[in-house]
């Protein structure tokens, strides 16, 4: 077992002679083999996040979750329902605008896999090394994913105001009024951890997680916490797709694979909110190191997993107990609130902030 | 306390030549015909000075053979006395014609409607004497008279006829067959009103509103009906609804049957309430019968209502909370299985899991089975346990507070006025419970209290259906501490011809104030039924309530009401 670190230095070697010598084509393999790791691991993720939801969901309100399809777990369920979801007839309602309604499921997936590439989804530890696995790393990521995740409020509304329905309409207008109440002390609560990491990187964030921020924060946790649901629109946020009050929200016209891509996209949400959770104030992967030689190398993907999977059951916990709120609730919630108590927040990270982290360093 | 007779002569001195004829049946109940001229005078003095408030509906009679209608006002009080008065007014048979008690009594609207559409009588000084139940088409037939010949044969499949229509959108139209032709039923003359679409388009008054429809598919309601509601942005300005979606003329339909076969369409009028609503119908026939039945009948049969009280509210509201959050909101599911226990006991009785066609005229259809005492002792235990769970949990969680306390407020008065019954209008303040004020069967032997907030909001009518479980819990305990062996049927023999006569029976549905109404002319079948319920006598209260709220208190407002379209339309 000794071999193994020389066989990937050699790789890495090799690698970085081929970067030398062709720059751009490397840069552009980069590019497509990135994206295709990245939207296979955000979707498969997603699905598990679904069969994940759908099981535990069922364990809280006494019943089974799918328990036929692939045996006795229900794992192939999601399966069978994608290839329901392919084979139905393709309708587009006939006062709808058509370019507006074929393009929104694609602009809302776009946005999911745009704030995708810039999050990194767990590091290796080679050697005493921790390389963490993003596509874009870049130095403003935390402000990238903030702008990206805004962009899922034009999707949903393109949805909604193509369709020529009036539930949709006031769905997407809800999906809007909510976004903007919420992206604020959101936004704040990310540049307050920004303000401790003294980065925008995410990576960076994460390294600098001595003490995880949900402990030197608190405030801040439960702000970005319910932030994240409302931007994942989730009960007890899920206004915009109040079945009981507007039908499906801004999905109502929607059937099909169509429908299928933006109920996809909402679950590729969830698992990236936690993800951005868990990076922002769980500490990211950081945990024990298992002193095992190949175990150790993963080490800090487990402890990254198993933190998203406490932060998903959290969210499927939550969306099987309580109530939804009503529209103007919301937003008083999100301006009268979240927004003057994030900035509470903000102020506690600048003047106790660096005290804390120097007290924990 | 108020009896009939002290009415009676009350309303004599009051309006000498008015009373033309009068029978004093009990001491609750006060027959009397009123001239036609005097009605409106004689309701407003028995409103006023006698505490009449609470107008308990109408029904309109055809008395073909005598060549006049009959329009049967029920009136009663809202505590302040039993008695129940019911006031006749006849008019000849071509245009009949009364006066309208909706200037007195708010909520007499909608059963003046269903009478007008029914029978064609014409209410005079109504103010939208629209049909209530009946489709567009069908109104101008007056197809509850007696001599209505009925539609020409639907088996053929030639009475709707399917056409496109200028927007280019399928219309199914009612149109003459060559047998309806000959039997002369074709509508000569329709009568001319507003319809619904056009009534609710008048109220549109700019861009910004869009009526936006709740229904008759919609994951609020619990079966079709139409709930329109015009909005401004999130804001309700106005709601229209129409019911009629399943009208299935039951009332109708048992002039047709056997007093016995009667007791099956009972059931169907509200399947979560089918053995108050057998009790009410063969309650009506032991009073024509003049029978009561023994003992042991009376507590199986108490004991089985208040089961099905509790599996009715367990439903009701875990059903009303999904509404609030998604059909996954857990406590829902908890309740599914609590009123699993409940139908499984109320199954091992009488068959069936929901029409159980279980009571019968001076008694019921067969013995509690062996153990049951026992079993049902054991769910109760843990039904009780479960529902103060429930009442604790409701309590702490603030999201179900924010959106239930002050949402949909019925003040005292406004109950009163708008006739609400059972559960709203407990929740209201006004503890009227037929269970006190007309006791039937052992009710008066058992210790139970009526429940009743004051706040009338929704989060009140939550606690109200709450705490009954518990209170039924208590009563079903009692039963089965008490009941004794013996007969479960009258020993007489029931006649399959009732004794010509009239009368009328109330018990308190889960839902509130149940009465049937029952003419007999001593045949073997009912020449006239009229089943007065609860959900359509709260469902009127409902487009006022739902003025200026937002369109998530439709919701709350709409299912805390616990509404059951099966019985509105009947």
């Amino acid at each position: 077992m000794a071999g193994y670190g020389e066989i990937l230095s050699s790789i890495i070697d090799y690698m970085y002679s081929f970067i030398s010598q062709y720059p751009a084509l490397y840069a552009l393999i980069l590019g497509i083999v990135g994206a295709l790791i990245l939207s296979a691991i955000v979707n498969v993720g997603a699905m598990a996040v679904v069969w994940l939801e759908r099981k535990v969901l069922g364990d809280i309100g006494a019943r089974f979750g799918p328990n036929r399809v692939g045996g006795r777990w229900g794992i192939i369920q999601l399966g069978a329902d994608a290839i329901k979801l392919f084979t139905k007839e393709d309708s587009i309602p006939e006062g709808a605008d058509r370019q507006v309604y074929v393009w929104a499921p694609i602009v809302a997936s776009m946005a999911t896999m745009l704030v995708a590439a810039a999050i990194p989804f767990g590091a290796l530890y080679i050697e005493g090394q921790e390389y963490p696995l993003v596509v874009a790393n870049m130095d403003i990521s935390a402000f990238y994913v903030e702008a990206a995740l805004s962009l899922l409020a034009i999707g949903a509304f393109m949805a909604g105001y193509s369709s020529n329905n009036k539930y949709s309409m006031l769905g997407a207008f809800r999906g809007i009024a909510r976004m903007i109440s919420y992206e604020v002390p959101m936004g704040i609560c990310v540049i307050a951890v920004a303000i401790m990491a003294q980065s925008l990187n995410l990576v960076e964030i994460v390294q600098s997680q001595t003490l995880w921020y949900a402990f030197a924060q608190p405030l801040g946790f439960i702000i970005f916490t319910i932030a994240i649901i409302t931007d994942l629109g989730r009960i007890p946020f899920d206004q915009s797709e109040a079945e009981e009050e507007i039908i499906a929200g801004y999905t109502t016209e929607y059937g099909g694979i169509r429908w299928g891509l933006l109920y996809f996209q909402e679950y590729d949400m969830m698992l990236l909110g936690s993800i951005l959770m868990v990076l922002l104030f769980l500490g990211g992967w950081s945990g024990p190191i298992i002193p095992l030689p190949l175990l150790s190398v993963v080490t800090p993907l487990i402890w990254f997993v198993i933190k998203i999977i406490i932060v998903l059951v959290f969210l499927i916990w939550v969306r099987g107990s309580l109530l939804r709120f009503r529209i103007d609730q919301v937003t008083d919630l999100g301006w009268k609130w979240m927004l003057p108590l994030s900035i509470v927040n903000l102020a506690w990270a600048v003047l106790v902030g660096p005290y804390l982290l120097a007290y924990f360093a | 306390m108020t009896t009939a007779n002290e009415v009676l002569s009350a309303m004599q001195t009051a309006f000498p030549g008015a009373i033309l004829e009068s029978r004093i049946e009990s001491e609750r109940r006060l027959w009397a015909i009123i001239d036609y001229t005097q009605i409106v005078e004689v309701c407003k003095f028995m409103h006023d000075k006698l505490n009449f408030d609470h107008y308990s509906g109408c029904a309109g009679v055809d008395w073909v053979t005598k060549n006049e209608m009959e329009v049967v006002e029920f009136l009663a009080s809202h505590g302040t006395h039993q008695v129940v008065a019911f006031l006749k007014v006849k008019t000849q048979r071509d245009n009949p014609s009364v006066k309208s008690l909706t200037g007195l009594y708010w909520n007499a609207n909608w059963y003046e409607r269903e009478t007008w559409e029914m029978y064609g009588i014409n209410f005079e000084n109504h103010p939208e004497l629209f049909p209530l139940l009946l489709p567009d088409e069908l109104v101008g037939s007056w197809p509850w008279r007696k001599d209505f010949k009925g539609y020409p044969d639907v088996t053929t499949g030639q009475r709707a006829v399917e056409r496109l229509n200028p927007s280019g959108h399928t219309e199914y139209i009612f149109s003459p067959t060559p047998a309806e032709i000959e039997a002369q039923t074709i509508i000569q003359e329709r009568p001319k009103y507003p319809t619904f679409k056009e009534r609710e388009e008048s109220e549109l008054k700019s861009d910004s509103e869009m009526i936006m429809h709740m229904g008759p598919q919609h994951a609020i309601v619990p079966g079709p009906f139409l709930l329109d509601v015009l909005v401004e942005g999130e804001r309700v300005k106005k709601a229209f609804l129409d019911v009629g979606y399943i009208h299935k003329g039951i009332e109708k339909i048992m002039e047709n049957r056997t007093w016995l076969q009667g007791i099956t369409y009972t059931d169907r009028l509200c399947y979560l309430a089918s053995l108050s609503n057998n009790e009410c119908y063969c309650g009506v026939v032991e009073r024509l019968l003049g029978i009561t039945p023994p003992e042991r009948a009376q507590y199986i049969r108490v004991i089985l209502e208040e089961l099905s009280r509790i599996q009715s509210h367990l439903l009701g509201t875990g059903e009303f909370l999904t509404l609030l959050g998604s059909a996954t909101y857990s406590p829902f599911l908890y309740m599914i299985i609590d009123r699993e226990d409940i139908l499984a006991l109320i199954e091992s009785v009488t068959g069936a899991r929901i029409t159980h066609t279980f009571v019968r005229f001076g008694g019921v259809r067969n013995d509690l089975p062996e153990g049951f005492i026992d079993k049902c002792r054991s769910v109760l235990k843990k039904v009780e346990s479960r529902t103060n769970e429930y009442i604790a949990l409701f309590d702490q969680d603030p999201i179900y507070h924010l959106r239930m306390d002050n949402v949909g407020i019925i003040t005292t008065e406004d109950a009163k006025l708008m006739g609400v019954a059972g559960p709203p209008l407990r929740a209201s303040g006004v503890p009227y419970d037929m269970r006190k004020e007309d006791p039937i069967l052992v009710y008066p032997d058992l210790d139970f209290k009526v429940i009743s907030r004051t706040k009338g909001d929704a989060s009140a009518r939550i606690e109200v259906r709450l705490d009954e479980i518990l209170e039924s819990l208590r009563i079903i305990e009692q039963c089965l501490d008490r009941i004794p062996a013996g007969p479960i049927r009258t020993e007489e023999k029931i006649p399959k011809k009732v004794p010509a006569g009239e009368a009328y029976y109330r018990v308190e549905d889960p839902r509130g104030e149940m009465g049937i109404y029952a003419i007999s002319d001593g045949t073997d079948k009912p020449y006239r039924v009229k089943v007065r319920g609860p959900v359509y006598a709260y469902f009127q209260a409902l487009p006022p309530l739902l003025e200026g709220v937002y369109i998530a208190d439709v919701v709350a407002i709409a299912g805390s009401m616990d509404a059951c379209t099966a019985e509105v339309d009947r």
